[in-house]
């Protein structure tokens, strides 16, 4: 097998212009990783608070390099049978009684391509999103294990099924658990931090270009007071682009400064616990226009 | 030593310094690393970093650990590369089929062997300090330059000032390192609770017909240390640390300590022992002058350790710890010192290094000499203070002469890091 992935010669111009062409915003750590992998055939470990833009990763990649996103949405009880393949055992029930036992039902034909399967079956350039693995049990792990290291699969009924042209592999974790030595051992790593104030600015002003500048640094300033914050779910950037989303349609087009009322109604978009939303008290909420009044002069 | 070599060797040994650090490096890791650093090249620091933080450090609470060993991974691996300084054309790819994979031009920094054959420190307005510290460079031309270099013509400065302690504060950190090293584990055996003492067992078991009714136990006796204090007298170390702490401290250690002997050397080695026999510090100021006004012609530390071993043939063995006060700065062949310190840390129960440079918050052992004793060091430690030796006694008191000790893992190091950069 080759460890051609599609992506090879891929340079660390062609990842940014991706990344630019789908407007996510990527510092050069990212940028350095993401090409290591795609040109050294790795799976890329991609790991981080929630929200951090992990997912979002592998689908501007796949964007960006026009080829085919295959997501593995990854959940406690996942089995082999949902990630691999299944048989279509009505088919194959239909196929027995009426053919009378001519010809095995256990071929292509009756076979139904999960995820994993189709990236290892598919023709050119192909991104396999794993999401979450860790939500998966560590049996499905060691099913990634053979999967990873070869881009090959055993199918009993049909044999060993290797890619032609392995896919460019992402998989995100949140931690919940740690993951296996041996599936980190076939994996480049690349941890997510949360956005700067400068990141989170730039990302706000590409994902909602309407949204006036002083208002994105207002919003950014909040975001980043509210994660000095022992919250029980700090807030990601993709919770920030939808509290500027929700911001930019109640404003039209107003460029003043927000106000204690707007900055209540809309925190739903940005804090996801009642806890959370219940400790912005006054005394906060004075801290997060403070923050915010800094940022608006600096960015004027 | 060829590139290809030179580069296997040094990841080879940073991958151990990781896993020493505690550091979860996968089983395989160090190969991808080697194909990543072949991939993104040679020419960038940053990128070379981020290359090899992807290869081997799963987990991300080690980052910051990798990020402390990679600075001289990457001093290393550059000087070896480059044993001239720093080159002319930064995106020269070195040789042995290493370059890039990529066509990208790889603008970047740089880093840079430094200490050449000067002993002064002269760095650009960058470094922080005098000696081994390594900084970021000013952007110029879209291109970063690393900071440190030599030259023998440059100017001298003195890193962060420790004031000369108060006498109260001295004796205290003295004997706390006093009490750390007398904690030392021995060779000796005794009666404890480290592990069962097979022997003993067996010859009780004669009395009860073979069987073992009761299964002693035993542990390394705390046998009293012998130390061996080697000074270098030079004027870069003089330079930078309070003379008086420097003898107070030998004074101590000789009057103190059961078996002490000291050591001078510069361009030589000479035993001082007796000029600390007198109550008062005069002999030794007298001895610390003359050495002074002797030598000057250059540092040579291989050569004066190699003569500790040779014409002092059982000052060092297996009951000593060995403690070398120098900054490092080598002027003389460094694989000299590397043989010296091979055998002199196969002899000692524990070689520590005082560096007086090493006090300083940014300061990274980079200097030839430092770097090639580096390998061989049970410890190297910031030496300007009491302060300084408090942290010694209390790294020893905790992990012990084998453990993960060093300047590395002192807490103020990194608090002064911070003060640093919220001040600047």
């Amino acid at each position: 097998m080759s460890d051609a992935t599609g992506f090879d010669g891929t340079t660390e111009s062609d990842v940014r212009a991706a990344f630019e062409s789908e407007d996510y915003v990527a510092g050069d750590e990212i940028v350095t990783t993401v090409t290591l992998a795609l040109r050294l055939g790795k799976p890329l470990l991609v790991e981080g608070e929630p929200g951090a833009g992990k997912t979002e990763l592998a689908k501007v990649l796949a964007g960006g390099f026009d080829a085919e996103l295959l997501r593995l949405q990854c959940y406690e009880g996942l089995t082999a049978e949902s990630a691999l393949y299944e048989w279509n055992y009505t088919k194959q029930l239909l196929s027995v009684q009426g053919n009378e036992g001519e010809g095995s039902v256990f071929d292509e034909e009756y076979l139904l391509e999960r995820p994993l399967l189709s990236a290892l079956r598919g023709e050119g350039r192909r991104v396999l999103l794993i999401d979450e693995v860790d939500r998966a049990d560590e049996e499905f792990e060691a099913l990634l294990l053979e999967l990873l290291s070869d881009f090959q699969v055993s199918v009993p009924e049909l044999g060993t099924v290797s890619a032609t042209t392995p896919p460019a592999v992402i998989i995100t974790s949140n931690r919940t658990r740690g993951l296996s030595d041996a599936l980190k051992r076939r994996c480049l790593f690349l941890h997510v931090a949360p956005p700067s104030f400068e990141k989170e600015r730039a990302i706000l002003e590409r994902k909602v270009p309407a949204l006036d500048a002083a208002v994105v640094a207002e919003l950014c300033a909040m975001a980043g007071r509210l994660r000095e914050e022992p919250l029980l779910k700090p807030p990601g950037a993709a919770e920030t682009i939808d509290w500027a989303r929700a911001i930019d349609a109640l404003r039209d087009g107003n460029e003043d400064s927000l106000d204690d009322a707007e900055i209540r109604n809309t925190l739903g978009c940005l804090l996801k616990e009642v806890e959370d939303i219940e400790r912005v008290d006054d005394e906060l909420l004075a801290s997060l226009r403070e923050a915010a009044e800094r940022a608006r002069v600096e960015a004027d | 030593m060829k590139p290809t070599e030179h580069v296997r060797e040094e990841l080879v040994r940073f991958v151990r310094a990781l896993r020493r650090a505690g550091v979860s490096v996968p089983a395989n890791a160090g190969t991808t690393a080697a194909r990543a650093l072949v991939a993104v090249g040679f020419d960038d620091r940053e990128r070379a970093r981020v290359a090899l933080r992807a290869s081997l450090v799963p987990e991300q609470a080690d980052v910051a650990t990798f990020d402390e060993l990679f600075a001289e991974f990457w001093r290393r691996l550059t000087a070896g590369l480059d044993p001239n300084g720093p080159a002319e054309r930064p995106d020269d790819p070195p040789d042995g089929g290493l370059a890039p994979l990529g066509a990208e031009a790889a603008p970047g920094e740089r880093s840079e062997s430094d200490d050449g054959n000067g002993k002064n420190g002269d760095a650009d307005e960058t470094r922080d300090g005098l000696g081994t510290v390594v900084g970021r460079g000013t952007e110029a031309a879209g291109e970063n330059v690393t900071t440190a270099r030599y030259s023998p013509t440059g100017r001298s400065e003195e890193i962060a000032t420790f004031a000369m302690p108060d006498e109260e504060g001295f004796d205290d950190a003295f004997d706390k390192l006093t009490r750390a090293l007398a904690e030392l584990a021995g060779r000796r055996w005794t009666t404890g609770e480290q592990r069962p003492d097979i022997r003993r067992a067996l010859r009780a078991s004669v009395g009860t017909g073979g069987a073992v009714v009761d299964l002693p136990e035993r542990e390394r006796a705390r046998t009293a240390l012998r130390v061996r204090v080697v000074v270098d007298v030079s004027r870069s170390v003089l330079d930078v640390i309070e003379r008086p702490f420097l003898l107070r401290f030998l004074q101590r250690a000789h009057t103190i300590w059961r078996d002490t002997r000291a050591f001078f050397f510069d361009e030589d080695l000479r035993e001082v022992t007796d000029s600390f026999d007198a109550p008062s510090s005069d002999a030794a100021l007298a001895a610390l002058e003359r050495a002074e006004a002797e030598w000057g012609g250059g540092t040579h530390i291989g050569a004066s350790l190699d003569r500790l071993r040779t014409e002092f043939p059982y000052a060092v063995d297996r009951r000593s710890v060995l403690v070398v006060v120098s900054d490092g700065l080598e002027t003389s062949d460094v694989s000299v010192l590397e043989r010296a310190m091979a055998e002199l840390s196969r002899t000692a129960a524990a070689v520590l290094w005082l560096n007086p440079l090493a006090a300083s918050p940014a300061y990274e052992p980079s200097a030839r000499g430092m770097a090639a004793a580096l390998p061989y060091l049970d410890g190297l430690f910031a030496f300007a203070g009491p302060d300084d030796l408090a942290d010694l006694a209390r790294q020893l008191r905790r992990q012990g002469s084998h453990g993960a000790i060093g300047y590395e893992h002192d807490r103020r190091r990194t608090e002064r890091r911070t003060h640093q950069q919220r001040t600047t």
